[in-house]
C-alpha cells in the first residue's frame, strides 16, 4: 500500500493496485463521522462503439450505459437496497458520458457496506423479463429529463457544438433507443466494461486504511476475473473542429428565456498535467470575464439581462472541451451581444493583473472549500484519475498559473467561429 | 485520528442582543457564519422580506458598489456570501450565509475570520443608504430581480407542484404562501419604507447566529462583539404558527402546462410536528411509507407497476405536511393514485413487516449521524430545535427512532390525513 501525504492541505491518501488490476484509494478524513465509496468504472454513454481485442467491431443502443447501471441492482435472491438499508448505508448510482459509478454512504459497518457494493457489481444478472420492465421506468426518467429546461437548454447545446462525437447524443438515450436493449446486449457491455482493470475504488471517511485495504483485497482475491484483462478498443467519430449549429431553439414552459452559449475547444487530445493545466487556466480566465467581480457580470445584471442563475463552467475530456456561459435573460440576442462585445474588448486590451490575482485566490478558496465534501473529492478525484490527472494537484497548478497563460488561452479558445447559442423560451414567448 | 463527534454541541450566549451559537471543530477547512432573523409568514410582511435579501446582498456602507463588494469577497479567499429566504413551516427565516477558508491552509496569513465578522456586521447593521432609505436604484433592480425568481418557479415542474398543491391545501392559512413573496405586492414598497421595515426586524424580532469552525469561542464572542452590533430593542413576540385544521373532504386539482410528464402530488396533513413527542415516529412512519428505495412507493409504484422513475414521500416538519411525489405518464393516472393511497393505507393498519421498521430505522439513523459531517445541516437541526421550542440532542432523536415501535408508527400514521390530490399534466384532451 501505498502512501502519498499532501502537507498544505493537510490529507493523506493510500492507494494499491490489486493483482486484478483494480486500482483502490482510501482517504481517511479526520472527525468525520461518515464514509462514502465510490465504485466507477470508466465507461459512459459515449462508449457505444467498441471492440476487444481479436473481437468484432461492435455497435450498442444508445442509452445502454445508464441502462445496465439501472440493471446492476437487480438480483435473483435478494434486493441490494435493502442489503445496504439493512446496515443503514444508502446508495446510489449515476452514469455520465464517460463513467458508470456506483456509491453508498454510511456512518457505521464500512466493511460490510464495501463488501455488499463490490459484490453487487461483480454479479449481474438481467432477465428478458427485468429488462423489459426496466424500459417502463427510464422511460419516465427521460420524460422528466424532456421537461426540464436547464438540461434542454444545456443537451441541445452540445447538439450544436458537436457534430459526430457521442457527447451530442443523451446519456440516458431515448425511449426508440432504449427499446432496443436486450439482455444480451447489457451482457456484451458489461463483460467489456467492469472489468476490474477498468475500474476504480475510492472510499473516504471515517476508517482505518490499512483493515479496510484488507477487507477489499480479501474480496477481489475470492473471485475469478478474465486473466488478461480485455484491452478495451473505443472508436470515435473524427469530430471536426467546426461547429454543427451557430443556433438552436427550442420550446418548453418557462418563466424566462433562457441562453447559454458554449465555445468549443478546437485542439483536444491532452492528458494528464497538460489537461489539469488547460482546465485551471479556462476557470481563471471564465471567472475574470464572467465572475460576479466582473464589470460584464455588473452591467448585464443592472441592465436586467441575467439573474442570479447566470453561470459559466469548463468541461475538458481528452476528446471534446467546451465552455459554457449564460443562464435565464428577458433578451437572448441581446445577452449574446453584450458577451461577445466584453470578449472582444478584452483581447484587445487584455487582463489586468489584478483582475488575475483576485480570481486566483476566489479559485484557491473554492477548491479549499470543496475538500469539506467528501462526495466532491471522491467524484472529482475518481474523474480525475481516468484522465491522468491529480485531484490534489490542483492547488499547486492553481498557484503556478501566469497571466500570461490565461491571456494566451484567451486567444485560443473564445472564438467566435467556434461559439454556439442554445435559446429555450416558452411557446408563449416564441418570436 | 480524532474520534468522530456523536453529538450536535454548539456553545450559546448571547451578544449584543444576539443568541450566539458557536461549535469549534477540526473537521472543516472553512468557518461557516449564518445568522437567522426569524419573522412570522404572513402576507403582509412576506414580500418585503425577501425583498430584503435581494437588497441588503448589494452594497453596503463601506462598499456602496457592488462590484466592489464582489471583489472584496474574492480577496477574502473567495469568501462565499449569500442571503435567502427560507420557509419553515409558517415563519420566514432571513438567513445571512458567509464561509471563509481556514487561513491555516492559505500559504499567506491574512486574519480572514476577522474580517469575514466585519463584514457580515456590515452587511446587516451598515447596509448602503441614501437618505435613510435604500437606494431606489439597487431596490429597482433587485424588484424585477425578484420578481423573475417568482416567474421562474414554473421552471422547476417538480417545485411548481409543490407550490400549486401547497396553494391549494392551505388556501386561508399562510403556510400557502410563497416564500419569496408576491409579484403584486412589489409596486408598492419603496426605498424608505422598506429600510424602516429592515429596521424594526433586525431591533426586536428573534436573530441567532451560528458558528462552525477550528474556532475558538472566547475569540468568536469577541469578533460578534465589536463588528456585530445592531441596535436591539425589547424583543416582539411573534404570533403562534401553525395551526392544525382538520380535513372536511379529500380534493382533485388538475393544472395544465406544456409537460410531457404528469406530476403526481398527494398531499396529507399529519398533525404531528417537530415539538411534539411523536415527532420520531413520525419519521418513521415516512420512512417506511416513502423515504427510501426499500420504501413501500418506491417498491410498488416503481420496482413492482414500473409507473415511474421516481415515487418518494416527503415531509415538511413543523407545519405537519406528508407529501407523496411522483412523475408519471398521465395515462396512468388513476393506477398511481390508487396504489399511493394504498401504501398509506397499509402504513395505518399497521402491515408493516418487522424487515421494514428494521430498515427504515437503520437509514435514518444513519440519515441523521450524516448531518454531524456537514456545517451546514449541524445548523439546521440545532435551528429546528429552537424554532420550535423543542430542543433534542441527536442523540435523543436517535434514541427516539430506535425506540419506535410498530404500535407508535401506527399511531402517528392514524393522525395522518389525506388532504389534496393534486395533478399537474399536458394541455391534451381528458385523460
Amino acid at each position: 500500500m501505498q502512501t502519498t501525504t499532501f502537507q498544505q492541505v493537510n490529507e493523506t491518501l493510500y492507494s494499491e493496485q490489486l493483482p486484478n488490476g483494480l486500482k483502490v484509494y482510501l482517504l481517511p478524513k479526520m472527525g468525520f463521522g461518515k464514509t462514502y465509496a465510490v465504485f466507477t468504472t470508466r465507461y459512459g454513454s459515449i462508449d457505444s462503439h467498441f471492440r476487444i481485442s481479436g473481437g468484432a467491431e461492435v455497435h450498442v443502443p444508445d442509452g445502454i450505459a445508464h441502462f445496465l447501471e439501472h440493471k446492476m441492482f437487480d438480483k435473483q435472491d435478494r434486493d441490494v437496497f435493502q442489503d445496504f438499508s439493512r446496515n443503514g448505508a444508502s446508495c446510489n448510482a449515476f452514469t455520465t458520458f464517460n463513467r458508470t459509478a456506483y456509491l453508498f454512504s454510511c456512518t457505521d459497518l464500512v466493511e460490510e457496506n464495501l463488501n455488499i457494493l463490490l459484490d453487487f457489481v461483480q454479479e449481474p444478472y438481467f432477465t428478458e423479463q427485468s429488462v423489459e420492465k426496466e424500459k417502463g421506468i427510464i422511460g419516465q426518467e427521460i420524460r422528466m429529463y424532456d421537461d426540464n429546461p436547464d438540461w434542454k437548454v444545456y443537451t441541445s447545446l452540445l447538439k450544436a457544438m458537436y457534430r459526430e462525437h457521442p457527447v451530442r447524443i443523451e446519456i440516458a438515450g431515448t425511449v426508440e433507443s432504449i427499446a432496443k436493449i436486450t439482455k444480451d446486449t447489457l451482457y456484451q457491455c458489461y463483460e467489456t466494461f467492469y472489468h476490474p482493470s477498468n475500474m476504480i475504488l475510492f472510499v473516504v471517511g471515517s476508517f482505518d486504511p490499512e483493515a479496510i485495504m484488507q477487507a477489499v483485497r480479501k474480496n477481489q482475491a475470492g473471485k475469478s476475473f478474465s486473466s488478461p484483462a480485455p484491452k478495451i478498443e473505443r472508436f470515435f467519430p473524427q469530430e471536426p473542429a467546426a461547429l454543427a449549429q451557430k443556433q438552436v431553439e427550442n420550446h418548453l414552459a418557462v418563466g424566462l428565456p433562457k441562453c447559454m452559449i458554449g465555445f468549443k475547444d478546437a485542439h483536444v487530445g491532452l492528458s494528464g498535467e497538460a489537461l489539469l493545466r488547460r482546465e485551471m487556466t479556462t476557470k481563471l480566465l471564465l471567472d475574470i470575464l464572467f465572475g460576479t467581480s466582473s464589470a460584464l457580470y455588473q452591467k448585464l445584471y443592472e441592465a436586467g439581462l441575467i439573474t442570479e442563475s447566470f453561470d459559466y463552467d469548463y468541461t475538458c475530456e481528452q476528446d471534446y472541451a467546451y465552455s459554457l456561459v449564460g443562464g435565464d435573460t428577458p433578451d437572448p440576442e441581446r445577452l449574446k451581444e453584450m458577451i461577445q462585445q466584453e470578449i472582444s474588448h478584452y483581447l484587445q486590451t487584455g487582463i489586468a493583473q489584478d483582475e488575475f490575482e483576485r480570481s486566483k485566490r476566489k479559485k484557491i478558496g473554492h477548491f479549499l472549500r470543496s475538500l469539506n465534501s467528501i462526495e466532491y473529492i471522491a467524484n472529482q478525484f475518481t474523474s480525475y484519475t481516468f484522465n491522468g490527472t491529480d485531484l490534489f494537484a490542483v492547488l499547486p497548478v492553481l498557484e503556478s498559473i501566469t497571466l500570461q497563460e490565461v491571456t494566451e488561452r484567451m486567444g485560443e479558445h473564445l472564438r467566435f467561429d467556434q461559439m454556439a447559442v442554445s435559446i429555450v423560451r416558452s411557446a408563449a414567448n416564441r418570436e | 485520528m480524532a474520534a468522530p463527534a456523536k453529538e450536535i454541541s454548539f456553545q450559546s450566549s448571547q451578544v449584543n442582543g444576539l443568541n450566539l451559537h458557536i461549535m469549534p471543530t477540526e473537521k472543516f477547512k472553512t468557518t461557516t457564519i449564518v445568522v437567522m432573523i426569524e419573522q412570522e409568514l404572513s402576507q403582509a410582511y412576506v414580500t418585503k422580506t425577501a425583498l430584503l435579501a435581494h437588497v441588503l446582498k448589494r452594497a453596503t456602507a463601506r462598499f456602496p458598489d457592488t462590484r466592489k463588494l464582489s471583489e472584496h469577497l474574492d480577496m477574502l479567499y473567495g469568501a462565499i456570501f449569500d442571503i435567502d429566504v427560507v420557509k419553515k413551516g409558517e415563519r420566514q427565516i432571513l438567513q445571512v450565509y458567509l464561509e471563509v477558508p481556514n487561513e491555516k491552509y492559505l500559504s499567506d496569513s491574512v486574519p480572514l475570520l476577522e474580517q469575514a465578522f466585519q463584514f457580515a456586521g456590515e452587511v446587516l447593521v451598515h447596509p448602503y443608504l441614501e437618505n435613510h432609505a435604500f437606494s431606489e436604484k439597487y431596490l429597482n433592480t433587485e424588484k424585477e430581480s425578484l420578481r423573475k425568481r417568482i416567474e421562474s418557479l414554473i421552471d422547476d415542474k417538480m417545485r411548481y407542484a409543490n407550490q400549486r398543491i401547497t396553494e391549494e391545501m392551505f388556501k386561508d392559512e399562510p403556510f400557502s404562501l410563497l416564500v419569496y413573496g408576491r409579484r403584486e405586492d412589489l409596486a408598492a414598497i419603496d426605498g424608505a419604507g422598506l429600510y424602516r421595515y429592515y429596521q424594526e426586524l433586525l431591533s426586536r424580532n428573534p436573530i441567532d447566529v451560528f458558528v462552525v469552525g477550528d474556532v475558538e469561542s472566547a475569540q468568536i464572542q469577541e469578533y460578534v462583539k465589536a463588528h456585530v452590533k445592531p441596535e436591539r430593542r425589547q424583543p416582539v413576540t411573534l404570533p403562534p404558527a401553525n395551526a392544525q385544521k382538520d380535513v372536511q373532504q379529500v380534493r382533485e386539482v388538475v393544472d395544465r402546462l406544456d409537460v410531457s410528464q404528469g406530476k403526481l402530488n398527494i398531499g396529507c396533513r399529519t398533525h404531528v410536528t417537530y415539538k411534539d413527542d411523536d415527532y420520531p415516529a413520525l419519521q418513521v412512519c415516512n420512512g417506511i411509507l416513502g423515504g427510501f428505495p426499500h420504501s413501500k412507493l418506491f417498491i410498488n409504484v416503481r420496482e413492482k407497476a414500473s409507473l415511474a422513475y421516481y415515487a418518494v414521500s416527503r415531509l415538511e416538519s413543523h407545519k405537519g405536511v406528508l407529501m407523496m411525489m411522483s412523475g408519471i405518464d398521465v395515462a396512468n393516472y388513476e393506477r398511481a393514485v390508487s396504489i399511493m393511497k394504498e401504501q398509506l393505507e397499509q402504513v395505518k393498519a399497521g402491515k408493516i413487516s418487522d424487515e421494514e421498521l428494521n430498515l427504515t430505522k437503520a437509514t435514518l439513523t444513519n440519515q441523521f449521524r450524516e448531518l454531524l459531517d456537514s456545517a451546514r445541516m449541524m445548523i439546521d437541526f440545532t435551528y429546528n430545535g429552537l424554532l420550535s421550542g423543542r430542543k433534542r440532542l441527536l442523540t435523543e432523536m436517535l434514541q427516539a427512532f430506535a425506540d419506535t415501535t410498530l404500535e407508535d408508527v401506527k399511531r402517528v400514521a392514524d393522525k395522518i390525513q389525506l388532504d389534496t390530490i393534486y395533478l399537474l399534466r399536458d394541455r391534451k384532451e381528458s385523460v
